[in-house]
């Protein structure tokens, strides 16, 4: 009986193509909706989540906005005291920077000198790619040697003869000749960072040959293994509202705004996957609206059917497996759509495309609910019909 | 004797407006296995509504009715539909096939409601159809058919569960004479074979072509038979 129902469901369903296909229409759209936002957002949040972690969801960034009064705090030595005091610090990286003019030849740029440690491109994921990153022993000899960002490298080297090769940098008073060592893979900027325009040299040159202050504008703190990034975070920003308050310090970390960035894309996709829900329910009602038209106009049939022996109970089953057929029907279509659609969008923004198998079970056992809820009404009308009345109907 | 129908003093009445229409009153009839009864009357004379309560489309206001030595006055909808199904063949004027069939499918849709396998369904449906000669049209669709032709699937259809009643409303109504024999031919080759046949119809000529005539007129059946 019940492969009979399915068969009388998709006879009828053909019967009627046009009228299918636009009663099909609102469980489609709406099916495909929630598929590809649900799609979607996961994708974006595992891209967005993949680019924080490239910036490495290991580190924190401290930066300090000292007032007059703590100004002093900010030195080499916080880093030595921040490990003492807050548990889970594996290394603390102080970086000093400014905006310096340079110059190779006739080229001049002004762009951002960090002074960092030898140690702060594996800290950030930040790769090599030609030439080498300075070594602790040239930091400790305060070595004027230069490692350049990917872009300003072809800018001061457009025939990409870098390594090896000498620049000026300016100080207040006349310049110092640096030697390039190392040229940088291309690396996204993040939060805290721009990576490609930038110049590195050691943090003691820096220091001690560009600027002679103590004060240290920014440290990159790595967290150890095995500790939350987040904990480690908040627990340095409560040891420094004690040391100097709470409006001297920034403490940001990437796994941090990891956590903001996907709890907003969850929240927003489920709140988008509601609205598109709501289609459902039209394309739900739209489909209990041609249930009926298609009673009614059936009624003949049905009178009929229980001449010959069926119950109420079949006749109900008959309308209820039509409703469920067709919405599942749109259902797949849906689904079909949302993926495609997702697909393609992921391919133009250059998402990486997941699937996500949870939207087709939502999706697929919401249209049946619905198929089932507004299908009951009509089958059960179709039930309740006089058998004689129904005969008669012309 | 097997007796397939018995009607003790039905009676059954509808309220239209404000007055109740007696559309049968005080009716008692019996009907042997094997018989071939006729019941004839004007419209409005109340046949249809013996045939309803026969057929187990209706049940009685009044009185009580067997069907098979069933009492179908305290049954419910699903109780009717399996005696309809079981014991009854309904044969229409206007045939009444299922139009997006073809006339092997009409013919196996009882057999769906009684629950039998496929394999048996489909060869009790060809040989249904090969009885009423038909056996070669079997994947047409009704409006492929000629009157006849339809009225021939649809009397298939009412054999095909081997009921206790083949009941027909006015078969040949809708046919011209020479089919409207052909089909009457039939239903006499079907009664000699042992079915139960009781038609119901206004015509004259088919009443007198029943072994047994009952004549109803306002809700009566005329001459007091049983």
């Amino acid at each position: 009986m019940f492969f009979e129902n399915i068969k009388l469901a998709f006879k009828s369903m053909l019967a009627n193509k046009m009228r299918s296909i636009l009663s099909l229409l609102g469980i489609v759209i709406g099916v495909g909706s929630v598929v590809a936002i649900l799609t979607l957002g996961a994708s974006a949040a595992g891209s967005i989540t993949a680019s924080l972690e490239s910036g490495g969801i290991d580190t924190i960034s401290l930066t300090a906005t000292p007032t007059a009064k703590n100004y002093d705090t900010f030195d080499e030595r916080l880093g030595q005291r921040l490990m003492e005091n807050v548990e889970g610090i594996e290394a603390v990286i102080g970086i000093s920077s400014s905006r310096i003019r340079i110059r190779n030849g006739k080229i001049i740029k002004t762009n951002n000198v960090y002074g960092v440690s030898s140690d702060y491109h594996t800290i950030n994921n930040y790769n090599v790619a030609e030439g080498s990153w300075f070594t602790s022993d040239q930091n400790i000899q305060r070595s004027q040697v230069v490692v350049l960002g990917s872009s300003i490298a072809k800018s001061l080297f457009p025939d990409g003869d870098a390594v090896g090769s000498s620049i000026s940098l300016f100080r207040s008073q006349g310049s110092k000749s640096f030697t390039v060592i190392g040229v940088m893979e291309k690396k996204d900027s993040s939060f805290t960072a721009s990576y490609n325009d930038s110049l590195y040299i050691p943090y003691n040159t820096f220091t001690q040959r560009i600027q002679n202050v103590s004060y240290v504008g920014n440290y990159v703190i790595k967290v150890a293994d095995g500790y939350n990034a987040v904990t480690v975070s908040d627990n340095i920003s409560a040891f420094l509202n004690r040391l100097v308050g709470s409006d001297s310090f920034f403490v940001f970390s990437q796994a941090n705004l990891s956590e903001i960035a996907s709890s907003i894309t969850g929240t927003f996709g489920t709140f988008l996957a509601a609205i598109a829900g709501i289609s459902l329910l039209v394309g739900g009602i739209g489909i209990m609206n041609i249930m009926l038209v298609s009673v009614a106009e059936r009624t003949k049939e049905i009178g009929i059917r229980k001449a010959l022996g069926a119950s109420p109970k079949v006749i109900r089953g008959q309308f209820i497996t039509e409703a469920i057929v067709l919405t599942m029907v749109g259902g797949l279509v849906g689904i079909a759509l949302g993926s495609g659609i997702s697909f393609l969008v992921c391919r133009l923004v250059d998402w990486s495309f997941s699937i996500s198998i949870k939207s087709y079970v939502i999706s697929v056992g919401f249209s049946t609910f619905i198929g089932l809820f507004f299908g009951w009404y009509p089958a059960k009308k179709a039930a309740m019909l006089d058998p004689i009345e129904a005969l008669n109907y012309e | 004797m097997d007796e397939v129908i018995r009607m003790d003093h039905i009676s059954r009445y509808f309220v239209v407006g404000d007055s109740v229409v007696k559309a049968l009153d005080n009716v008692s009839l019996s009907v042997e296995r094997g018989e071939f009864l006729g019941i004839m009357g004007p419209s409005g004379s109340g046949k249809s509504t013996m045939m309803n309560l026969i057929g187990c489309l209706d049940t009685p206001t009044d009185g009580h009715i067997l069907i098979g030595g069933e009492d179908t006055g305290s049954l419910s909808e699903s109780e009717l539909a399996y005696i309809r199904n079981r014991r009854i063949g309904f044969v229409f004027q206007q045939f009444n096939l299922l139009g997006r069939l073809n006339a092997l499918d009409n013919v196996i849709t009882p057999l769906l409601y009684s629950g039998m396998g496929v394999g048996e369904r489909r060869e009790r449906a060809m040989h249904a159809l090969e009885r009423v000669g038909l056996a070669e049209r079997m994947k047409h669709r009704p409006n492929e058919l000629s009157g006849g032709q339809k009225q021939r699937v649809a009397i298939a259809r009412a054999i095909v569960t081997e009921p206790d009643i083949i009941l027909a409303d006015e078969p040949t109504g809708a046919l011209d004479t020479h089919t409207g024999n052909q089909i009457m031919d039939l239903f006499r080759s079907l009664h000699q074979e042992g079915n139960t046949i009781v038609i119901v119809t206004h015509n004259d000529e088919i009443g007198r072509a029943c072994p047994r005539l009952v004549k109803i007129r306002d809700g009566r059946i005329e001459g007091g038979e049983d």
